[in-house]
């Protein structure tokens, strides 16, 4: 690896880290309900709870959303980027989660934007945000950053489905429902499964989105209007 | 975009916070300013609940809409200075939706004495404590006492009870703060909540009258 390269992987490394600010640590997607309920006890409950989000929400919603936007956003095809961002919009039925997710898109656009200069879709994008064309959705946000960067449409991908299912693994661990040697075991079993999310959705559309977790939808539904919590759905 | 002022008020559970922003706003309405509340919580939305019930609903100083609770996946403390993303983007939307507004105010859920506000989020750190802890407090310094633009001493009344003494912490408070200011009070009695509302005035609003008289002076 010549230094560019390396300079390359600790870009990705940045930006993927649980210590870049977009606020994901107050997430639980939807696990705190399931918690609370005592419908999750064990580890194997938590892997098959990430596996669903990733094989059956994440896939085909944000990470097709992420490898257009990217694939945009390398062309300079701000439209493109723009139509990810209002699709993957769409696909998201819950508030709290809608919401979150433009958050912490519009704060890593600003953050990177911050150290990344004279990239112009990054500042179309932003701009495009101000002007309410676009939401700032994490996934476009992210495919948006990792094209400032150079990072790969399937580097981008992982690096999603990675900093997601952290997320849930650190939610889990703040919740007691695992200990944090089990967090890294879970973190490892789950890698086979954003690899082939990862390569089944690379190439797709964005008219081929789809997203079918309906019990998932009713948890994180049941979470937004939790009385007492820890965790933003 | 308008940048509307913002103080954040940070310290330990139960060292009167909520209340702390139940007495000031208040006391910022009847002098014309208009003011929102976002409480960061470690586990529920019951101060955010609470003091829209208390402010907003039954006394409509502010719409209810203005007291906005954020749930902070128990790291309270990450969510005002390491990563106040979720902080940023509600301010910002508040900032875009509510630009008359003169104040937010930024409440952190209860945690350790190391508790900072980032600059970036905050314009103004009060940081809260209070008598029951003993009167150490002042003396055990941490961050959040150190640094703080304001310290503000609560539960005065109950000094004699949990033997704590108020000249210690004064003496204390004054030798670890050096020339920077502290008061003390009593939230539930609403005793020294001027001063700390004089000192919002002052250090924050630059003693700028209320955007809501300046508005009504430019019409007449």
């Amino acid at each position: 690896m010549d230094t560019d390269e390396i300079e390359q992987e600790l870009d990705a490394m940045q930006i993927s880290d649980s210590f870049f600010p977009t606020g994901a640590f107050a997430t639980s997607n939807g696990l705190e309900y399931l918690f609370t309920q005592k419908d999750i006890r064990r580890k194997a409950d938590l892997i098959e709870m990430i596996r669903v989000s990733i094989v059956q929400q994440m896939g085909p919603t944000d990470c097709i959303a992420l490898a257009y936007a990217l694939e945009n956003s390398n062309r300079g095809n701000l439209d493109g980027v723009i139509q990810a961002d209002n699709t993957v919009f769409a696909t998201k039925p819950v508030k709290e989660i809608r919401d979150a997710s433009t958050r912490s898109g519009i704060q890593m656009i600003r953050c990177v934007a911050g150290f990344v200069s004279h990239n112009k879709i990054l500042s179309s994008y932003q701009d495009s945000i101000l002007e309410k064309r676009a939401h700032g959705i994490f996934p476009v946000a992210f495919a948006v950053c990792c094209s400032a960067l150079g990072i790969k449409k399937e580097k981008g991908m992982a690096m999603l489905l990675y900093g997601f299912s952290v997320a849930v693994v650190g939610a889990a661990l703040r919740l007691g429902l695992i200990q944090h040697f089990d967090g890294q075991k879970i973190i490892h079993e789950i890698k086979p499964v954003i690899a082939k999310a990862v390569k089944d959705n690379s190439d797709r559309s964005l008219l081929e989105m789809w997203q079918f977790a309906p019990q998932m939808d009713i948890i994180q539904m049941s979470h937004e209007k939790m009385d007492s919590k820890m965790f933003i759905t | 975009m308008v940048h509307i002022p913002r103080v954040g008020i940070g310290g330990p559970v139960g060292s009167g916070k909520s209340m702390l922003i139940e007495r000031l706003v208040p006391t910022l309405a009847q002098n014309g300013y208009s003011v929102s509340i976002i409480s960061n919580d470690v586990i529920s939305k019951e101060d955010a609940d609470r003091m829209r019930d208390n402010l907003a609903t039954k006394r409509g100083l502010l719409p209810e809409n203005l007291v906005i609770g954020l749930a902070t996946g128990g790291c309270p403390h990450t969510a005002v200075r390491e990563d106040p993303s979720m902080n940023l983007s509600v301010i910002e939307e508040m900032e875009a939706e509510h630009p008359d507004l003169d104040l937010i105010i930024i409440e952190s859920g209860g945690d350790n004495i190391t508790t900072t506000f980032s600059p970036i989020l905050a314009d103004y750190f009060i940081y809260i404590i209070d008598v029951a802890g003993g009167d150490k407090y002042p003396r055990k310094g941490g961050l959040g006492i150190e640094s703080c633009d304001l310290l503000v001493i609560n539960k005065i009344d109950l000094a004699g009870l949990v033997g704590a003494d108020l000249k210690v912490m004064e003496k204390d408070a004054s030798r670890i703060r050096r020339d920077r200011p502290f008061e003390f009070i009593n939230c539930r009695a609403n005793e020294g909540i001027t001063k700390v509302a004089k000192h919002i005035i002052h250090d924050v609003l630059l003693d700028a009258r209320p955007k809501s008289e300046i508005r009504q002076r430019a019409r007449s």
